[in-house]
């Protein structure tokens, strides 16, 4: 293989060659004799046309056929066994005239201007304008994916809803960046009456009751406490609040009677946000202490919300309040409660479990009714041992456990009741951290205009800073101009006004202009600055930043080792977080995870379990990128990074939150992005698994083979989730058809040796069965929530053996990592690929593909490590051409 | 089915073919009121979660079918109605196909709304209104442009309220900023016009979106700037003087949702709105009565009784407010006098067919008013040789518009012999 310092000579393609060609005499006459016996006419071979007489080079398609024909007859695949095969001088002739003409009419680079993406847009925003917090509208237009990515540059199409968007968001952050001057604020004070139901509840943490709203100290999220839904900061300021609450505690309180103060918390919230988030995130507002003895108290205190924000009251220190520290306090009040109250137990174990889905209040009473029956055997000698110890009873007969006692809670105490509140304000205004953001950043924005220059002076000092920065590139005498022209119109019709309303409309202009929208606007080899800028966008997904500009300034940026050493410190930067999120995201398919919601009765799953996931991988990704570990890692890995959401995927014992790097040894079935949960699920729906899925995946995002769309008129297969009929079986009659075989024969093997995992990633040696209910009486979900899993059984066992097309026979995903691990260079060859699509934002030409194999060759000389492929990436000529 | 491409250059077409001059919409009411058809505006009305089909569809078919206990809130509009059993789009199922509910296939496809508004929204202030309470889940999306881009909607009462009726203290601001984005687009447009002298073709093929698109928002603005100068219609509205869009009183926002919607149509600011009722976990207080689960969880049913009742109580809250938004249709008069509800199609249904299941086939789906033949309870079978989809229905609908389409979502054909 010719080294990748050969490359660098090869010429760039001229876009858009034109129209067709004719074939010379030589090469039409090899086609005729070798290729067009089969190929031709509409009936031919593998529906490939070779039987012209000349060539539309002018089209990815026929670039793209040409291309494969090249590599049929240069790996000698073609003509087939049994035809009249070529002697090898006209064979060698016939490849170097199409590398040639592949050469010039494919060749190197061929990137149309790149639309910024959602993520790149917000990024450069948030850099240019020093805007952090910038986010974009939920409404903002999604960007569509092509050849795998979001940021290629013919899949980023700009539409009139999003120029629209553009247009209103530009005027929006020039709002924000140069708010107009406008009157005083006008300010109403007003008073909120907060009734007890105008609290809004979870239910099972509180409830309205006796007048008052009664709460408990159950949880640590926003949904343990009562936030008003009528009320909301209408201006940032300080608003005062009175507070009536009281204590409520009886006699008949199962806890001791309580002589400490309550402490009652006050949070701050923006209203109609979600209400999951830990109160340890949120802002505290003020403690209370509110006495035991039940006396009703007036709680007074001045709050400081800000706009959009309401205040939530919250109960912190109840008996059964759970907090990570104190984890199966359940369990423990349970232990306790048996213990000391033996009717309990016997009630208990009579009623033998809720049925799923029965209120609090009908479990309290079901098992006090027990309790008060008289015919419970207090004798009986279950009662004697702890409810751990009784081994023959499912743990079911305890559900409902919790809520009885939270039942008991709101009825007997402890619970603290809030019977009103008032808030009255602002009573004045603050400047709250955002104002006074904003207040600096215009300064700071302004500040380029040199002392007693006038108003078109200022605008034109700040506008030579801000226009090159907006646009990534030094802008010319004249474009400045323009934007001059049009401040200094401004100006003329409106001689009160301030430089920063010039400005104001300049800004807008920047941010709908093209020099903004796109990059890679020039063809060719890349200049400095578009270097910076495809650098940085590639590895940062932000524009390029003071330094970069300043190596482009100089002209050293694509000095060899100047661009190693920026592509190290952008790796090793904080932003480098934005590459391994969306690449991950894309390549291993993360980013479906959110869409994917599988049952949670059926797997547990729930949202911190992908959050662990999506870390997993993108931690996983980053080691290897920034320790320069060989890409065979990613294949078989001998660690990984998981907490304690992991075990339900893993199986593991792990009792931590913080993520945290584990080891095992390699070979295994975990270990390398097969062996990841997340990669499972993202190749399957939350249901269930389908080999055909995973094994496209495989193919696209391992192996690097691409396959025709399948035909539209074939419905899709779909698992038989009943057990009767196994996918292998349907797979097999599906391959009976030749033209399904020809792609099939290659998916299907590798897609079945995945079948051990399940729709979430968890080993399995069987499939499950949901079963149907017996009889009308037990309900589904009452079995499927049952903790010893009656409502489903092992059905037929998993066999997930897998033949290739070659005969090689894989028992299971052991030996698919093996059979990676031989073929590493493939591998390598479709990572490679990946990357260079992403950084370059085009799908590969035929001189593109010659690159990519150089890259591999080179980096496998170098050891394979991933950073070096990366930078290797990053210094081929593919890169470096527009 | 048409792919993408193929479907969008058909919209493209539609749209070409449609271009009514801009100024008809200041003709006098009468001049323009009715068209040959006499189906002026389009409504539809989509709730998240679904609803269980079993007590939503009535028993029997035909004319004389007993109202369902879901639908019972609008039996007094039977004479006016149509329900629609066995319709759908014979696509994806989940919760993220939930938005190919008036578009007919993934998110990437034009929806019925807006097929309409291009038709017809040059009448109007607005050519169409998205609604809906709050800020709904990701998923719940209903109205798309030609180019597959979601529209994004209104959730808070006093927005809606604020951009519909109120001039706004700040008038001088807007009137500023829409002139001077005329400004901004010609500058930009000057700037793409030299960069295009200085690129390669296909680059010059890639700018030709960035200038279709610039035309296509001067469009707009211009529209924009020309309604200025009209007044804003006065009504007499008590709006809350807080947004209910906590998720817990999303029942309390739809009702003022619906009241607006209502005005916006006798006020004549739209003709075409759609409102996407959300869902979460909120825990419903119905007859003063806390139900036991969280919205999303009730449509988890798993077909355990309790929980069933309590998804249809939400499902009838939904169909009460319905039936009020009615009532304002039938008894606010069109400019010939004629309740305008006969001259309004409202579409009411869901995107999902079965929330427990996560099953997309079989859409609930009521049309109500827009002057067509009523009465009915249809029942397709599913398995029909060539069985009817709900893209039927949206052809019908079309073509009252005058929107000469005859494939739309899958569909090949119409409803138009059962429903003209």
């Amino acid at each position: 293989m010719r080294r990748i310092g050969i490359i660098a000579l090869v010429a760039t393609a001229t876009p858009l060659a034109g129209a067709a060609e004719s074939i010379p005499a030589a090469e039409h006459e090899f086609l005729s004799r070798h290729c067009a016996v089969c190929h031709t006419g509409d009936q031919a071979q593998a529906e490939v046309r070779l039987d012209g007489s000349e060539i539309d080079w002018s089209t990815r398609r026929s670039t793209d056929l040409w291309e494969r024909v090249h590599t049929a007859l240069e790996s000698e695949a073609m003509p087939p066994e049994g035809a009249v095969q070529p002697s090898g001088e006209a064979r060698d002739r016939m490849v170097a005239w199409l590398d040639s003409q592949l050469m010039r009419h494919s060749g190197v680079g061929g990137v149309v201007p790149r639309r910024l993406n959602r993520e790149e847009y917000a990024n450069s925003i948030r850099n240019l304008f020093d805007m952090p917090g910038f986010a974009l509208p939920n409404s903002f237009p999604s960007d569509d994916s092509l050849d795998g990515f979001d940021n290629v540059g013919e899949g980023l199409v700009l539409s009139p809803p999003l120029m629209a968007q553009f247009l209103t968001l530009a005027n929006g952050i020039a709002d924000e960046l140069l708010p107009p001057d406008g009157g005083p604020l006008k300010v109403e004070r007003k008073l909120y009456r907060i009734g007890p139901s105008d609290l809004g509840i979870t239910s099972g943490v509180a409830h309205v009751d006796g007048g008052g709203f009664r709460l408990l100290s159950i949880r640590t999220n926003a949904s343990a406490a009562g936030w008003p839904t009528r009320f909301e900061a209408v201006h940032s300021g300080v608003y005062r609040i009175v507070i009536h609450a009281r204590a409520h505690q009886t006699d008949r309180m199962f806890f001791d009677r309580r002589t400490e103060p309550l402490q009652m918390y006050l949070y701050a919230r923006h209203k109609g946000e979600q209400t999951y988030e830990l109160f340890d995130n949120l802002r505290k507002l003020k403690e209370f202490e509110v006495e035991p003895s039940g006396e009703t108290q007036v709680l007074t205190a001045e709050i400081e919300l800000m706009r959009g924000e309401t205040f939530g009251i919250r109960w912190a220190d109840g008996p059964a309040q759970s907090d990570p520290s104190n984890r199966g306090m359940i369990t423990k009040l349970l232990q306790d409660r048996v213990k000391s109250d033996r009717l309990f137990y016997a009630a208990l174990l009579e009623y033998g479990g809720s049925p799923r889905g029965a209120a609090r209040k009908e479990i309290y009473e079901a098992v006090t009714a027990l309790m008060r029956s008289g015919k419970l055997d207090l004798s009986d000698p279950r009662l004697d041992k702890a409810p751990g110890e009784l081994g023959s009873l499912p743990p079911r007969a305890f559900r409902g456990v919790s809520h009885f006692i939270y039942e008991e809670m709101f009825r007997l105490g402890p619970a603290l009741d809030v019977l009103d509140a008032e808030v009255e304000g602002p009573i004045r205004l603050i400047e709250d951290d955002i104002a006074r953001t904003r207040r600096l950043r215009t300064e700071k924005f302004l500040e380029a205009g040199p002392p007693g220059a006038s108003r078109r002076e200022h605008a034109e000092a700040v506008l030579r800073e801000f226009l090159p920065k907006a646009f990534r590139r030094p802008v010319s005498e004249a474009q400045l101009q323009e934007y001059m022209d049009l401040v200094g119109r401004y100006f003329d019709e409106n001689p009160e006004s301030s430089v920063k309303d010039g400005l104001h409309l300049a800004v807008r202009r920047a941010l709908v202009s093209p020099h903004f929208l796109y990059r890679g606007l020039r063809p060719g080899h890349l200049d400095d600055f578009d270097l910076a800028g495809r650098l940085s966008y590639f590895l940062t997904s932000s524009p390029p930043d003071e330094r970069l500009v300043a190596l482009a300034v100089e002209g050293r940026l694509s000095q060899p080792e100047v661009l190693e050493q920026e592509t190290d410190r952008l790796l090793h930067g904080p932003q480098s977080e934005n590459f391994v999120r969306s690449f991950t995201g894309q390549w291993l398919g993360t980013r479906l995870l959110e869409g994917i919601m599988p049952d949670p009765r059926l797997t547990k799953y729930y949202q911190q379990h992908r959050r662990a996931m999506i870390w997993e991988t993108e931690m996983f990704f980053a080691e290897i990128l920034r320790e320069n570990l060989p890409i065979d890692t990613f294949i078989d890995a001998g660690f990984s990074y998981r907490n304690e959401d992991s075990n339900l995927f893993y199986g593991g014992d792990l009792e931590d939150k913080e993520m945290r790097r584990v080891t095992f040894p390699r070979g295994g079935r975990q270990g390398g992005i097969l062996g990841l949960a997340s990669v499972m699920m993202a190749t399957a729906n939350g249901v269930d698994t389908n080999p055909i899925l995973r094994g496209v995946w495989l193919l696209d995002n391992v192996f690097g083979m691409s396959l025709p769309d399948p035909p539209s008129n074939i419905p899709a297969i779909a698992p038989d989730t009943s057990g009767t009929t196994l996918m292998r079986d349907q797979l097999a009659a599906h391959r009976a058809n030749a033209s399904c075989a020809r792609c099939h024969n290659h998916i299907d093997p590798i897609g079945m040796v995945l079948e051990n995992f399940d729709p979430i990633g968890r080993w399995r040696d069987h499939y499950p069965i949901y079963t149907k209910p017996p009889d009308g009486q037990e309900t589904l979900t009452e079995q499927f929530y049952s903790s010893v899993g009656k409502g489903v059984i092992n059905g037929p066992p998993v066999d997930a053996v897998g033949i290739l097309a070659d005969g090689t026979r894989m028992e299971d995903v052991t030996d698919l990592k093996r059979h990676l691990l031989e073929r590493i260079d493939m591998f390598s060859r479709c990572l490679t690929e990946k990357l260079m699509v992403y950084g370059t934002g085009r799908p590969l030409s035929y001189g593109d593909g010659r690159v990519a194999d150089e890259i591999v060759a080179m980096t496998a000389e170098q050891g394979n490590g991933f950073r070096d492929l990366v930078v290797n990436v990053v210094q081929s000529e593919a890169f470096n051409t527009r | 089915m048409l792919n993408r491409t193929d479907r969008r250059n058909f919209l493209r077409g539609v749209g070409a073919s449609l271009a009514l001059p801009m100024l008809e919409s200041f003709a006098p009411r009468s001049a323009r009121g009715a068209q040959a058809t006499g189906t002026d505006r389009l409504v539809c009305i989509g709730t998240y979660l679904g609803f269980y089909q079993a007590a939503f569809y009535p028993q029997q078919t035909g004319p004389d079918y007993e109202i369902s206990p879901v639908l019972n809130p609008i039996e007094r509009f039977r004479d006016q109605a149509t329900i629609f059993s066995g319709l759908d789009h014979r696509g994806r199922n989940g919760h993220e196909a939930w938005s190919a509910w008036m578009s007919g296939s993934a998110a990437g496809s034009v929806s019925l709304d807006q097929v309409v508004a291009a038709q017809i929204g040059d009448r109007t202030r607005f050519d169409s209104l998205q609604l809906t309470c709050g800020n709904p889940p990701g998923q719940a999306r209903t109205s798309f442009t030609p180019e597959g881009v979601a529209l994004p909607m209104i959730g808070r009462p006093s927005v809606l309220y604020n951009t519909l009726f109120s001039s706004g203290d700040d008038a001088a601001r807007t009137e500023y900023l829409l002139a001077s984005n005329r400004s901004v687009l010609d500058g930009v447009t000057a700037e793409a016009r030299s960069l295009e002298r200085t690129v390669t073709a296909s680059d010059r093929h890639k700018l030709g979106e960035y200038f279709a698109s610039l035309r296509a928002v001067e469009k707009r603005l211009q529209k924009q700037r020309l309604w200025l100068d009209r007044p804003v219609p006065q009504v007499d509205y008590p709006l809350p003087e807080f947004d209910p869009v906590a998720h817990d009183l999303s029942l309390e926002c739809e009702s003022i949702m619906y009241d607006l919607m209502a005005l916006a149509l006798t006020t004549d600011s739209t003709r075409v709105a759609t409102f996407t009722i959300p869902g979460w976990s909120q825990v419903f207080t119905i007859g003063g009565r806390k139900l036991s689960a969280g919205y999303h969880g009730l449509s988890h049913h798993g077909n355990d009784p309790g929980r069933i009742v309590e998804y249809n109580q939400v499902g009838i809250e939904h169909v009460k407010r319905l039936g009020a938004f009615l009532d304002k249709l039938a008894t606010a008069r069109d400019a010939q006098d004629r309740p305008l509800l006969d001259s309004t199609a409202v579409v009411f249904g869901s995107g999902m067919g079965d929330a427990n299941t996560h099953d997309n086939s079989n859409l609930p789906t009521v049309l109500v008013g827009g002057g067509f033949r009523h009465g009915w309870h249809h029942q397709f079978q599913r398995d029909a040789p060539k069985p009817k989809l709900l893209g039927d229905l949206y052809l019908t609908l079309m073509q009252r518009f005058g929107i000469e389409a005859e494939r739309f979502a899958g569909a090949e054909s119409n409803l138009n012999e059962i429903l003209v």
